[in-house]
């Protein structure tokens, strides 16, 4: 069984979503078991197959049974992997969370959310494994679409803020398959590592710049990296909140996996550092993220708002450590892409806790929180944490190999910048705890009048159990994550560091 | 901005363009395109298949996978409107409009009735008065059968002539669609219940990636037909093709019940009542 694992991450999901959506439409009951199955498959067999690969070396598997180029192939090494197991385990954590949100908001549509929820997650994990330029388009597209229509289920703008991110999503994936298209015009081969090798006596050529150019600026719409992130604040801070906590720590991060494995392992860094010799111009632009995505942050006055900008400067730190050109700062953009998933939805899941209770995450909302909802709070307070940059929080360490990375590189720019937006997050994070805090409870919420005058009888109201378990798990998982740093990086993504790096 | 706009399309335009020049000519049978995996395909498409059809063959074999999730795409665009457009309140207004069958009087109702109107004698309509063609609505339903019929030689000739399940489910999805234009929606959902749409798009991918996960519970790869052949009871090459066949009929099922339950869903805003 063991060597179809790679098969089983993507097809576990896959036929359960359509079982979801069958049970949607005959036992709508159903539906949450099947989901769950689904991606307790695609769980285990990732986690499998991470095992796998760290024992005995990369997998290739054979879709269909045909041999590279001709037929489809899932190349999996350390990257993917722990990606792939990654991206399972948040889906599945988030959705054992989602039940209680789904069934107040909507219980007449169970069936398809859950269906378009499984299928998100399908897509993702088969862009991860998938080692062929154009099977990752397919897979693009069917995660693409079932943002759009998870994101546009959301309430008051989300419509709007879902038209949007269609429009600039598709431009993004129209530039990635004409990327593709280019490259399968000069080389006739579509798989990742038969271009890889087609590539070489290529380089020079201004078809094969255009692609390079044109792939990377689809990825980039995708991943909203500054300043193509229009369209992420709106989607992610209209989203339902079960959408937005599974969209916003995966979406942007599969995307920064994707540039990557692009960068590593199609191009080659060789290619990237001679050829393009763009790195500082790709550098600076990261700067501005982190910069942009901080200051925005800074003039929001919803949670949900604030956290979508704070992604946006997110991008900007790994998508900078991947283009300085150096081993530790590839080794901190790969760190971070396994912590910032954690973060974010761990940050995310608690919006969505304090939205099913107070429905609303302006910050006027917030306050008194820390009195009604304690733990929420405190999982929240770890997200915060683990954001700014506080050891032993996971966000700290990815950080510090990030500033190394920029110190080496002689990147100024990049270090102080990366500083500069740690900083804002205590400010944007401690703005928060301070309004939950030290602010009275706002009337007319629990119906409290008569008594709460000093805030002391400020009933308990915390989220039901089925959305505290996972995010405590979740804010646990940020503590775990930073003490198995050492680990991670030295069995897991250092191995798979091109050498061509220096 | 609109100048910047304008100059950073003529830029990325002028980028694209110009990387043409290293492009093989037009039609080169030397461009890599033609030399690399090409040849294979030509040469061993009868020999690994039996399907004559080589674009079927690199379709539903040697890129099967692609095409299963490309199944998928239509088959998540169909639940996305759903989700999206589906709504069970009924149209504000209470007016019906009804048709009498004898005299072609239209009749308004400004409430709806308590007990609706015996169906042979009064014909309900949509709210414009949708005009009554006998000769459009009787031409369409003689030929909505024969639409089927080509739609169902489609899906199965694919193996031999330009074809198979995506285009053979738009001509049988085209029929139902036909019959809502040229009747109404309401007799088109008769015909074809939405329950009916939402299971059959589901169930259309699950023929797909049944077949493809029945080949891993065989002992085989995902999707490699050949190992499905002890239980087919042929050799692994007629295997192959007959695995083909199958995937198109689910490719067939799912494209033509997702095109019926989005056009339900747009047409009339969510609510399956009436529109166009």
């Amino acid at each position: 069984m063991s060597e179809q694992y790679p098969a089983l991450v993507v097809i576990g999901p896959l036929l359960c979503a359509l079982l979801v959506s069958v049970a949607g439409w005959l036992r709508p009951r159903l539906c949450l078991p099947f989901a769950l199955l689904g991606l307790g498959i695609s769980a285990a067999a990732s986690t499998g197959l991470l095992a796998q690969v760290l024992t005995s070396g990369p997998v290739t598997y054979r879709l269909g049974g045909w041999a590279p180029p001709w037929g489809i192939v899932y190349q999996v090494d350390n990257l993917n992997a722990v990606v792939a197991a990654l991206v399972s385990w948040v889906a599945l954590f988030n959705l054992a969370a989602s039940y209680r949100a789904v069934m107040t908001d909507y219980p007449e549509k169970i069936g398809p959310f859950y269906t378009l929820y499984v299928l998100a997650v399908t897509g993702m994990l088969g862009m991860v494994v998938t080692g062929d330029a154009f099977n990752l388009y397919v897979l693009l597209e069917i995660t693409s679409l079932t943002g759009y229509a998870l994101i546009g289920l959301g309430g008051g703008r989300a419509p709007l803020a879902s038209l949007n991110y269609l429009f600039l999503g598709t431009i993004g994936a129209s530039f990635y398959l004409l990327g593709v298209g280019y490259l399968y015009i000069v080389t006739g081969s579509l798989n990742m590592a038969d271009l890889a090798k087609l590539l070489t006596p290529l380089y020079g050529s201004l078809a094969l710049l255009a692609a390079f150019a044109i792939t990377l600026v689809g990825l980039w719409m995708k991943m909203a990296f500054f300043p193509l992130h229009a369209w992420l604040p709106n989607a992610y801070g209209f989203a339902p909140s079960p959408a937005a906590s599974l969209l916003a720590p995966l979406m942007t991060k599969v995307m920064v996996y994707v540039m990557i494995r692009v960068m590593i392992s199609v191009f080659t860094v060789e290619f990237i550092l001679q050829e393009v010799a763009l790195s500082q111009f790709v550098v600076w632009l990261a700067v501005a993220a982190m910069v942009a995505g901080a200051l925005l942050a800074l003039g929001q006055r919803d949670l949900k708002r604030m956290l979508a900008y704070i992604v946006v400067a997110e991008v900007g730190y790994m998508v900078g450590g991947a283009w300085l050109g150096n081993k530790l700062a590839m080794t901190g953009a790969i760190l971070h892409i396994i912590n910032d998933a954690v973060m974010t939805f761990c940050v995310f899941l608690a919006a969505g806790c304090i939205y099913q209770k107070t429905r609303g995450t302006a910050f006027e909302d917030l306050q008194g929180l820390f009195k009604k909802m304690p733990w929420t709070m405190t999982a929240l307070a770890a997200g915060a944490l683990a954001m700014i940059g506080v050891p032993p929080f996971c966000g700290f360490f990815s950080k510090w190999y990030l500033i190394r990375g920029g110190l080496e590189a002689g990147h100024w720019g990049f270090v102080i910048a990366l500083l500069f937006s740690s900083l804002v997050n205590v400010v944007l994070f401690f703005r928060i705890f301070e309004i939950a805090f030290f602010e009275p409870m706002s009337h007319g919420h629990g119906g409290h009048e008569g008594h709460g005058e000093h805030g002391g009888a400020v009933a308990l109201a915390e989220a039901p159990l089925s959305m505290l378990l996972p995010l405590m798990a979740a804010a646990l998982g940020l503590v775990a994550l930073g003490l198995a740093t050492g680990p991670l990086v030295e069995k897991i993504i250092l191995p798979i560091i091109p050498a061509g790096l220096g | 901005m609109k100048a910047l706009a304008l100059a950073i399309v003529a830029l990325v335009g002028g980028l694209l363009i110009s990387a043409t020049v290293d492009f093989p000519d037009w039609g080169d049978p030397a461009s890599p395109a033609a030399l690399h995996v090409s040849p294979r395909y030509i040469e061993k498409t009868m020999e690994d298949t039996s399907v004559p059809n080589i674009v079927t063959s690199v379709l539903a074999d040697y890129r099967g996978f692609d095409t299963m999730f490309e199944t998928t795409v239509v088959f998540t665009a169909g639940v996305a409107c759903f989700l999206l457009l589906r709504r069970r309140e009924p149209r504000p207004g209470p007016s019906r409009v009804y048709r009498h069958r004898a005299s072609g009087v239209i009749v308004e109702m400004s409430q709806a009735p308590d007990t609706e109107p015996a169906p042979e004698v009064f014909k309900r309509i949509d709210d414009d008065w949708t005009p009554h063609d006998l000769i459009v609505m009787n031409v369409c339903r003689l030929l909505i059968p024969f639409i089927q019929l080509f739609g169902l030689y489609v899906i199965a000739h694919g193996h031999h002539s330009p074809g198979g399940g995506f285009q053979g489910g738009v001509i049988l999805g085209a029929s139902v669609i036909l019959l809502a234009l040229s009747w109404d929606l309401r007799t088109a959902s008769l015909r074809m219940r939405e329950v009916a749409t939402g299971l059959m798009s589901a169930i259309g991918v699950f023929i797909y990636a049944g077949v493809g996960a029945l080949a891993l519970a065989m002992g085989g790869n995902f999707l490699d037909y050949a190992a499905l052949a002890p239980i087919l009871m042929v050799d692994p090459v007629a295997a192959r093709s007959l695995g083909i066949f199958f995937v198109e009929v689910g490719v067939g099922l799912a494209v033509m019940a997702t095109m019926v339950l989005i056009y339900k869903n747009l047409a009339s805003e969510g609510r399956l009542d009436q529109g166009l």
